[in-house]
């Protein structure tokens, strides 16, 4: 049984049905790609698993390490251990990142974590992201570019630990630095804690620098090819139409 | 008025409100300087003739205090050095101060001052016993007395009151307390508070009005005049706190501020049934300089009525004004800020932002700019936004583990942040946000069935 099970499922926004039936598998250690075109439902997926409450399920369910979190609310799946790094990550002015972070943190404790381990857990994780110190003083994503934006998104998930990440076109609107950095954030994570991901993404780019063991390609809400790393090279090689041909073909 | 004949009225800028001439500038029209019994004699007949006000803006405004029984409310007086009422036991901020005077009823019954402070000229102690020709030289120089019934019973009963001094050079870095009580329903009162920092003096003050959460109702009519004289510096933060009760208060705060002289103003509005405030800052001699501050909070059925007023008399001077307010239950909030420049107040620079957040859907926020400027060498504009809980902050904060009750408090907190911080005073700091966070608590409820009902 995989950590995050997705069974036929169903969502619609404001009287739209954007998934049509989406099955996937995604656990601990693993590392998952999902690509499509612009629209096909990917972020709407990644919003989903999460639980924002503007997504309807209208049919199927999540599951996570046994649980129907169908219906969680999204603070009880992050305690769970599923996290998010948005597409758009919104600024919270007045708060920095590292008393946010120290809030979080401290929502899936018994007692707050002490000073000490705070701080050492948070140059870990600068150190890993490479970025300054200061960054952490800051208000979070208030006044940030772009790859400040996302490389906050992979500090959060290296401070937060979960089991299973979904990442939301975390590489769109990166350049190669910041790319770079954040895939190395990702290939850590896995490697020293076991983490699964779910990456999801538009281009084939970030996918140089993470290798996925598993590759799903998703069109007009559905889950419609599934393959390894040598589906990232045959999409890179002649892009979506020819297997949006095939899928009409089979139709 | 013939065709083609100008007007005299002062040149008014585009999208100026017209709502500007009912809400109106003191403009330095004082009843003083003059001796404390001559004033008190002129207040008293002008109560007598006044009628009970209302104040109204262009008919969606109105401030009523028509129906308040002034017969059954009594002023009342306690034992000078008696016990502190819990709320200023409780409701004062942690740390040490320079000074403290609390005014319980209608007496004064502490005036503590740093006896060091004492014998360097300054003067902190009931009005009513303050040395005659030090406040003759300032008393109600820039306060009326006869605008409506309540301005004239404030200034025609007031007893006790409070009365600073910070004599020419002397910087003071702990501050000074001035605080009102109203610990007993039925209570009327009346206060007055006179601060002087004179020339290239630099201290504190700030100014508490608090209640418990009184079963009945209860009155404050107050005046605060602050003036600052040349190179005179203050950091001015009242609080305004009578709990959940029905406390009804009718004030007017005026600062002036002197040749090169600045002031930072910084009121917290957080709690009272029916306010009516008039706050007015005067920029009254060259190079002088501040920042107008504000924060406010209104809940359950509250009706607060700000009218700030941001006032040039000459320039070259400067002025920045930015309040943030939010409301909760059914509360009604008007904040109107006011900028005027005088004639030949040239260069004058001035800036008036007002943030506000809407967090219930039966809550009511009004902001309203306006601006009267006179001169043509000058710099005045006004900005600002109306906000209400950003659903995509909330969901954020919840995918990283906070309660949607967490993310809102959050969010309300770093909406009030930039002000808070301004402060610069720990333990007030703490009393603020504490306050916030508490009444947000009390509202959740409200919050949770607003977001529910979008």
């Amino acid at each position: 049984m995989a950590d995050l099970e997705i069974r036929n499922l169903h969502v619609r926004v404001e009287d739209r049905e954007i998934l049509k039936g989406v099955d996937l598998d995604v656990s601990k250690g693993e590392i998952h790609a999902l690509m499509g075109p612009n629209g096909s439902g990917k972020s709407t997926l990644a919003s989903t698993i999460m639980g924002h409450p503007s997504y309807e399920v209208t049919e199927g369910t999540i599951t996570f390490r046994g649980e129907d979190i169908t219906e969680a609310d999204p603070e009880d799946r992050a305690h769970a251990g599923l996290f998010l790094a948005f597409q758009y990550p919104v600024a919270i002015p007045g708060v920095s990142v590292a008393n946010f972070l120290r809030m979080a943190i401290n929502t899936s404790r018994e007692d707050p974590i002490n000073v000490k381990d705070f701080r050492k857990r948070l140059q870990h994780a600068v150190d890993l992201l490479d970025v300054d110190r200061s960054f952490t003083s800051r208000h979070l994503n208030d006044g940030f570019s772009g790859g400040e934006k996302k490389r906050a998104e992979i500090l959060q998930m290296a401070m937060l630990q979960p089991e299973v990440a979904v990442l939301d076109e975390t590489d769109s609107g990166l350049d190669i630095d910041a790319l770079r950095t954040v895939a190395e954030g990702v290939n850590k994570l896995h490697g020293e804690l076991g983490m699964g991901a779910l990456i999801i993404t538009h281009y084939q780019r970030i996918l140089h620098y993470v290798t996925p063991q598993f590759v799903h390609v998703m069109m007009d809400g559905r889950i419609v090819i599934e393959g390894g790393e040598e589906l990232v090279e045959r999409l890179e090689r002649e892009g979506y139409d020819p297997i949006r041909e095939e899928v009409g073909a089979r139709a | 008025m013939p065709d083609g004949v100008a007007t005299k009225a002062p040149p008014v800028k585009p999208g100026a409100h017209r709502e500007a001439v009912l809400y109106r500038a003191l403009n330095g029209a004082g009843a003083g300087p003059a001796p404390v019994e001559e004033l008190r004699e002129r207040a008293r007949e002008a109560y007598e003739r006044l009628e009970l006000p209302t104040w109204r803006r262009s008919g969606f405004w109105t401030t009523s205090l028509r129906d308040l029984d002034l017969d059954a409310l009594t002023e009342r007086t306690y034992a000078p050095g008696g016990p502190l009422p819990a709320a200023v036991a409780e409701g004062l901020p942690r740390g040490d101060v320079a000074g403290r005077l609390v005014q319980h009823g209608s007496t004064v019954i502490r005036a503590e001052l740093d006896p060091e402070l004492r014998e360097r000229g300054v003067v902190l102690c009931a009005l009513d016993e303050a040395p005659p020709e030090l406040v003759e030289r300032w008393l109600m120089s820039r306060l009326p007395l006869d605008r409506d019934k309540l301005e004239a019973a404030s200034a025609a009963l007031w007893s006790g009151g409070a009365f600073l001094y910070v004599p020419p050079g002397v910087v003071v870095d702990k501050p000074f307390d001035v605080v009102y009580a109203i610990d007993e329903p039925g209570t009327a009162q009346y206060g007055h508070t006179l601060a002087v920092g004179d020339e290239g003096s630099d201290f504190r003050l700030r100014h508490f009005k608090l209640a418990p959460d009184l079963d009945g109702p209860a009155l404050h009519a107050g005046q605060v005049e602050l003036y600052l004289e040349a190179n005179a510096r203050c950091r001015f933060a009242p609080v305004q706190d009578w709990g959940g009760g029905s406390v009804v208060d009718v004030s007017t705060q005026v600062v002036r501020v002197g040749r090169d002289a600045y002031v930072h103003w910084l009121p917290s509005y957080l709690g009272g049934s029916l306010s009516r405030q008039h706050l007015e800052l005067a920029v009254a001699e060259p190079g002088g300089d501040m920042a107008f501050r504000g924060v406010f909070f209104a809940e359950r059925d509250e009706h607060l009525d700000l009218f700030a007023v941001d006032l040039h008399e000459t320039g070259p001077s400067g002025g920045d004004v930015h309040w943030r307010g939010a409301a909760t239950g059914q509360a009604k909030a008007s904040f109107e800020g006011l900028i005027q420049i005088n004639p030949g107040a040239q260069q004058s620079h001035t800036y008036l932002q007002i943030h506000t957040m809407m967090l219930s859907p039966r809550a009511k926020v009004d902001a309203i700019p306006s601006v009267l400027v006179s001169a043509d060498d000058v710099s005045a504009s006004h900005g600002g936004t109306v906000g209400e809980l950003d659903e995509a902050l909330i969901f954020y904060m919840r995918s990283r583990g906070l309660s949607r009750a967490e993310a809102v408090h959050v969010i309300v907190e770093g909406f009030f942040e930039p002000l808070i911080g301004e402060l610069e005073d720990e333990g007030l700091e703490e009393l603020v946000r504490d306050k916030i966070g508490e009444k947000l608590q009390a509202a959740a409820a409200d919050v949770e069935a607003y977001a529910a009902a979008r």
